[in-house]
């Protein structure tokens, strides 16, 4: 058991891509997003329950843009005792009454005011990491993923900052993937020490959230849980996108190619070839008669 | 010797009234401009230059540490020894963080000799615990700067042509016992394209001067021990690379691959517990990934933001990366998206992060 004033923080991460969960809401309707964010706050509820000290906040990553559903500015800034309006009269701790309303009230603003432009079905997680990254600074914070829609290929080299700096910082990221694997996922898992797992059943959502990922670092040690995913750490070369094992380097700009040419597409350093050294024939000194 | 741009010496510059710094408010307390004084200083690191230059990302560095007598001397707690390798561990582990293909050796000298403590290696774990034990050694004798550098020229001579070749001395002593004339060598590590820079614990010592202006280094004198960090912080960023000399070969082949428990050389199927490494068999360099994307952030270095008062801003008071309220006077803005964030995120997003949390949802990234 941790220390009686150690806060400690869960942000969770909801990939609410409008046309994914479109597309979800026609192949399965007893799996919608509103049952999925059901899901979020039941786990959001047990985690602040643990514990007094406990902290929530929820962030819905969305295609162009993320926003926190909880805690919102508008609570921040309010009152923060005597809100009529937020007891639910069955005797549930105020705080989880709150809380639900606010991501409730917060995700309809989200969903109806939102535009995008384009037709991406790619939702932009790494901007939500980051921002989960400076909320959760002065305390012990971890982040959840729950991630419905496709990777983006264009924020590999955000994601991959976003996941060192809280590899620095000593702040978990666990990811709980809906529908397609994500590499980008795994690796992050892998490299922060958090887990990684692909529901089989989405309408479960709820079961496993509180099986796997409620219980803490600590905890976790005295859990048999799901075996670690095999990562891909190949990299893409930058001409075709493949994934290579061997390949070029350019040591200047570190860009990776699968053939070797004489100049770098990236940086434009022009590289010499190291030619087999050339042996000059050793003149023999004659010796002189003393 | 060359000329060299005589620097005017403290004694020789005109009087300095700093308690003109200091500034009481009404109440006569200082906390007003000792807050002031600490931004600044968190502010200065964040300015630093953020040009587009090339830096050289794999890097050889060996660091020399002066084993002798004066390093017993108890200026710094519990004496310059234990304090320079408590230090120095720290110093290993960020650099690695930073440099991960990069690879670092050790050198002690006393007793007039040189003696290599680890060879050039990317595993931080080994010059770590190499250094715990460094602890215990005994501080005797005189160092030998020409004994030193000798040593690791040895090693650092055989390096690819595109990789680094770097020296940092930490040298307490006022003295150096050499066998051969330093001025000689020192035209050897120019010509082999060597980088020396020298960290001195006591006083300004001219060898070391010529040692560094000659092979393009840097050479400070600490004042105390937050400086000493500072200076050793200072080593962990990657060098500018030397545009004068094309690369013989800065292709490298390397791999990725892995499987669970190990990673196998895809060429020769070797196996190894950790990356990077340089596989033995084939002398293939094998790395993953991961270690070529964290020198990136060095490649595409963030812009610093502006800095505005709190009250000319119009919008809302919240900082949009962590949702606090903007309670500090100043607040930060990013030149490309416009968004605000308070001074702790924006020295968490230029330290650690190296991407703006807003402009990634517009970027296209390569």
């Amino acid at each position: 058991m941790c220390a009686d004033d150690e806060v400690s923080l869960l942000v969770i991460v909801v990939d609410v891509n409008p046309i994914w969960w479109g597309q979800q809401a026609q192949r399965e309707p007893e799996f919608t997003l509103s049952k999925c964010l059901d899901a979020v706050m039941v786990v959001g509820n047990s985690h602040m329950a643990m514990a007094r000290t406990n902290k929530l906040a929820v962030i819905a990553s969305h295609c162009q843009d993320s926003h926190f559903l909880f805690p919102s500015k508008s609570w921040r800034g309010a009152d923060n005792g005597g809100d009529d309006a937020s007891s639910s009269g069955d005797g549930k701790y105020e705080l989880l009454s709150v809380a639900n309303n606010l991501i409730a009230e917060e995700i309809r603003n989200v969903m109806s005011k939102s535009e995008y432009k384009g037709n991406s079905t790619e939702t932009l997680l790494a901007g939500s990491l980051a921002k989960a990254l400076c909320s959760g600074q002065e305390m012990k914070s971890r982040i959840l993923v729950i991630k419905a829609a496709e990777d983006c290929a264009r924020q590999y080299m955000n994601f991959m900052n976003v996941i060192f700096a809280a590899q620095k910082q000593n702040i978990l990221i666990d990811a709980c993937v809906l529908d397609s694997d994500s590499g980008l996922l795994q690796q992050a898992c892998d490299i922060t020490g958090g887990l990684y797992l692909k529901i089989p059943q989405k309408v479960a959502l709820g079961q496993y959230l509180l099986w796997v990922f409620l219980p803490d670092l600590e905890q976790r040690s005295q859990l048999v849980l799901p075996p670690p995913a095999h990562v891909d750490y190949r990299a893409a070369c930058f001409c075709h996108r493949n994934l290579i094992e061997i390949g070029y380097v350019c040591s200047v700009c570190l860009s990776i190619f699968c053939n070797f040419s004489p100049i770098c597409t990236t940086c434009e350093t022009a590289f010499k070839i190291q030619l087999p050294q050339m042996v000059k024939p050793k003149k023999k000194k004659l010796k002189q008669p003393t | 010797m060359d000329e060299e741009p005589e620097r005017a010496k403290r004694w020789e510059g005109g009087y300095e009234r700093t308690w003109e710094v200091l500034k009481e408010d009404e109440s006569g307390s200082l906390k007003a401009t000792v807050e002031e004084i600490l931004f600044q200083s968190k502010r200065r690191r964040v300015i630093e230059s953020h040009e587009q230059v090339r830096l050289g990302m794999m890097r050889h560095l060996y660091v020399v540490i002066d084993c002798s007598r004066s390093m017993d001397d108890q200026d710094l707690k519990p004496n310059r020894l234990t304090s320079s390798l408590k230090l120095l561990e720290a110093f290993v582990g960020e650099y690695f963080d930073q440099n991960p293909i990069s690879q670092v050796g050790i050198i002690t000298t006393k007793n007039k000799r040189a003696e290599k403590l680890t060879d050039l290696s990317g595993n931080p774990k080994k010059h770590i615990d190499a250094l715990k034990k460094a602890v215990d050694s005994v501080c005797a004798g005189e160092p030998s700067l020409y004994n030193s550098l000798n040593l690791a020229v040895q090693s650092l001579k055989h390096m690819p042509g595109h990789t680094s070749r770097e020296i940092l001395i930490i040298l307490s002593s006022l003295t150096t016992c050499d066998p051969a004339n330093i001025y000689e060598l020192i035209k050897t590590l120019k010509s082999l394209k060597v980088r020396v820079s020298v960290i001195g614990l006591s006083a300004e010592v001219r060898v070391c001067t010529v040692l560094t202006r000659e092979t393009g280094g840097l050479y400070h004198v600490i004042l105390d021990e937050s400086h000493f960090k500072e200076l050793l912080m200072m080593h962990v960023k990657p060098p500018p690379f030397d545009l004068e000399t094309p690369s013989t070969t800065p292709f490298l082949e390397t791999q990725i691959c892995l499987s669970l428990g190990g990673y196998f050389c895809p060429q020769c199927h070797a196996k190894y517990t950790e990356l990077p490494v340089e596989c033995k068999v084939c002398g293939l360099t094998l790395v993953s990934a991961p270690h070529l994307a964290r020198s990136f952030h060095h490649l595409f270095p963030l812009q610093a933001f502006t800095e505005n008062s709190v009250e000319e801003h119009q919008g809302d008071r919240f900082c949009q990366a962590c949702q606090g309220e903007l309670k500090d006077k100043t607040i930060f803005t990013c030149t490309s998206c416009q968004s605000v964030f308070c001074m702790e995120c924006d020295l968490f997003i230029h330290d650690s992060l190296h991407c703006c949390p807003c402009c990634i949802h517009s970027q296209i990234g390569p």
